[in-house]
């Protein structure tokens, strides 16, 4: 009768990832269903956006819960959330796995693995027109082809919407650092969506700036 | 605000993230008077609207669902789960006796191991009896003679492993020199046998880097690493060397 309630009440979908978390080490096998649906999703975009590659991603998503089923013993509430512990073990597989095969490099034109989004060659420039499909494509390739420490700060912060604290808690660095990445990876990113041509204004508008700081 | 101070913020306003409300009014005021600023908040805003954009494009796409089945037929599979607070004990106390356990026989193995061959010993005590037995009867001198084999057949008490030096001859000279010195056994080279080295050859001191012994499984002193440590290369008679030790 106690099992059976109990059973119903591990159910419920307002229980949190740290009870799920729990029962799950405890051998419930219904907590851990649950606590995938919940979380698989943050889980597999991030992996995705990071290396833009769907079966890195699926596997990225199965080791992860796989970690987690493991070592999950190794969570501390005190530290962060479970879905922040999760995001912490994805960034460490990702970039295991982006260094293993290389991938750590600014991706190329053809990269041959994603039909994410649909490809079409413009000659606006993506500024004016960011909503619109192709130049989504275009910032999915710029976000790609970010150096790691600012495309995982990209990634949390811009795609997933994870806040600066949690962030930093995923990274293991201060709040400050997250920040700065943050500005420099939006920086690197309008560097490579502007067109040549504006970025020769752009620096011209750099000495302009100087000058009315001046 | 001027235009070093509105750089600073600009990331910030144009993702509309919290912010004091006054410094928030200045960089917009900022960037209604200045064009640089105004064209660099624009930007920044286009470059947010673009990665919003990618977001929800990519807010539906989840794993597949093989991946679920995967997980639960791993965690079916499991066939002990331990509560975790349980566990972490329980693991600690496991792990420390297993330790335990294992050095207690690595120290009989190695003892085991070390103990000198019981037939030469036989031989010995049979070729020279002890002199208390000559004034024993014939039926103790039997007995004393069988004596080694029971003991042969019992197991044998661990026995202390006897420094190198004590194996060395009686002279006074070579004594005065050896004992001061600890040296380790001898260690076949390369493919050698251990039964090598009975057929005899020539010792020859030399000195080798510290680093030398970290190859044959021995502790290293960081702290005198570079420095050079004495060892004895046993020779063959074939002139190739068979065996090393290492003396401190």
């Amino acid at each position: 009768m106690t099992t059976g309630l109990h059973r119903r009440m591990k159910l419920k979908s307002d229980v949190n990832d740290n009870d799920l978390l729990r029962l799950m080490l405890a051998g419930d096998e219904e907590a851990l269903a649950l606590l995938y649906r919940r979380r698989q999703g943050n889980v597999y975009r991030f992996a995705l956006q990071m290396s833009g590659s769907r079966s890195i991603a699926e596997d990225v998503t199965q080791e992860v819960f796989l970690f987690l089923m493991r070592e999950g013993h190794i969570f501390d509430a005190s530290k962060g959330t479970v879905g922040a512990f999760l995001l912490g073990v994805a960034r460490v597989h990702v970039l295991r796995r982006l260094r293993a095969e290389h991938r750590l490099e600014p991706l190329g034109d053809d990269s041959d693995d994603d039909d994410l989004f649909m490809h079409s060659t413009t000659d606006v420039c993506p500024l004016e027109d960011l909503t619109r499909a192709e130049t989504i494509e275009s910032v999915r390739k710029a976000v790609l082809s970010l150096p790691p420490k600012y495309r995982e700060v990209v990634v949390l912060c811009e795609l997933q919407d994870v806040s600066y604290g949690e962030t930093a808690e995923i990274l293991g660095c201060a709040i400050g650092t997250v920040r700065s990445r943050l500005h420099r990876g939006r920086a690197l990113l309008l560097a490579k969506l502007r067109p040549a041509e504006d970025v020769e204004e752009t620096g011209a508008a750099t000495v302009k700036s100087a000058r009315c700081f001046a | 605000m001027n235009c070093q101070r509105f750089e600073t913020v600009v990331s910030e306003v144009a993702r509309g993230q919290m912010m004091a409300a006054e410094q928030r009014e200045d960089a917009l005021a900022h960037s209604d008077a200045c064009d640089d600023c105004a064209a660099r908040l624009g930007d920044e805003q286009m470059l947010t609207l673009g990665l919003q954009s990618l977001a929800s494009e990519m807010e539906s796409l989840e794993a597949s669902r093989d991946i679920e089945a995967k997980l639960l037929e791993a965690f079916r599979a499991r066939t002990v789960v331990v509560p975790i607070t349980k566990r972490s004990r329980a693991g600690y106390w496991l792990a420390a006796i297993a330790a335990m356990l294992l050095i207690a026989m690595s120290v009989v193995v190695f003892r085991w191991s070390n103990r000198p061959t019981d037939e030469p010993r036989h031989a010995i005590k049979q070729e020279q009896p002890k002199p208390q037995t000559t004034n024993k009867s014939n039926e103790q001198v039997v007995q004393d003679v069988e004596k080694p084999d029971v003991e042969l057949l019992q197991p044998s008490k661990p026995k202390r492993v006897r420094p190198v030096t004590s194996r060395r001859p009686n002279n006074a000279s070579v004594a005065n020199h050896v004992t001061k010195e600890i040296a380790t056994d001898f260690i076949p080279l390369s493919y050698m046998s251990a039964a090598s080295l009975q057929e005899g050859g020539q010792i020859i001191r030399v000195q080798v880097p510290r680093s030398a012994l970290a190859n044959f499984g021995l502790p290293v002193n960081m702290d005198r690493y570079n420095e050079k440590v004495k060892a004895d290369v046993l020779y063959g008679v074939d002139g190739m060397a068979r065996a090393i030790r290492f003396v401190q």
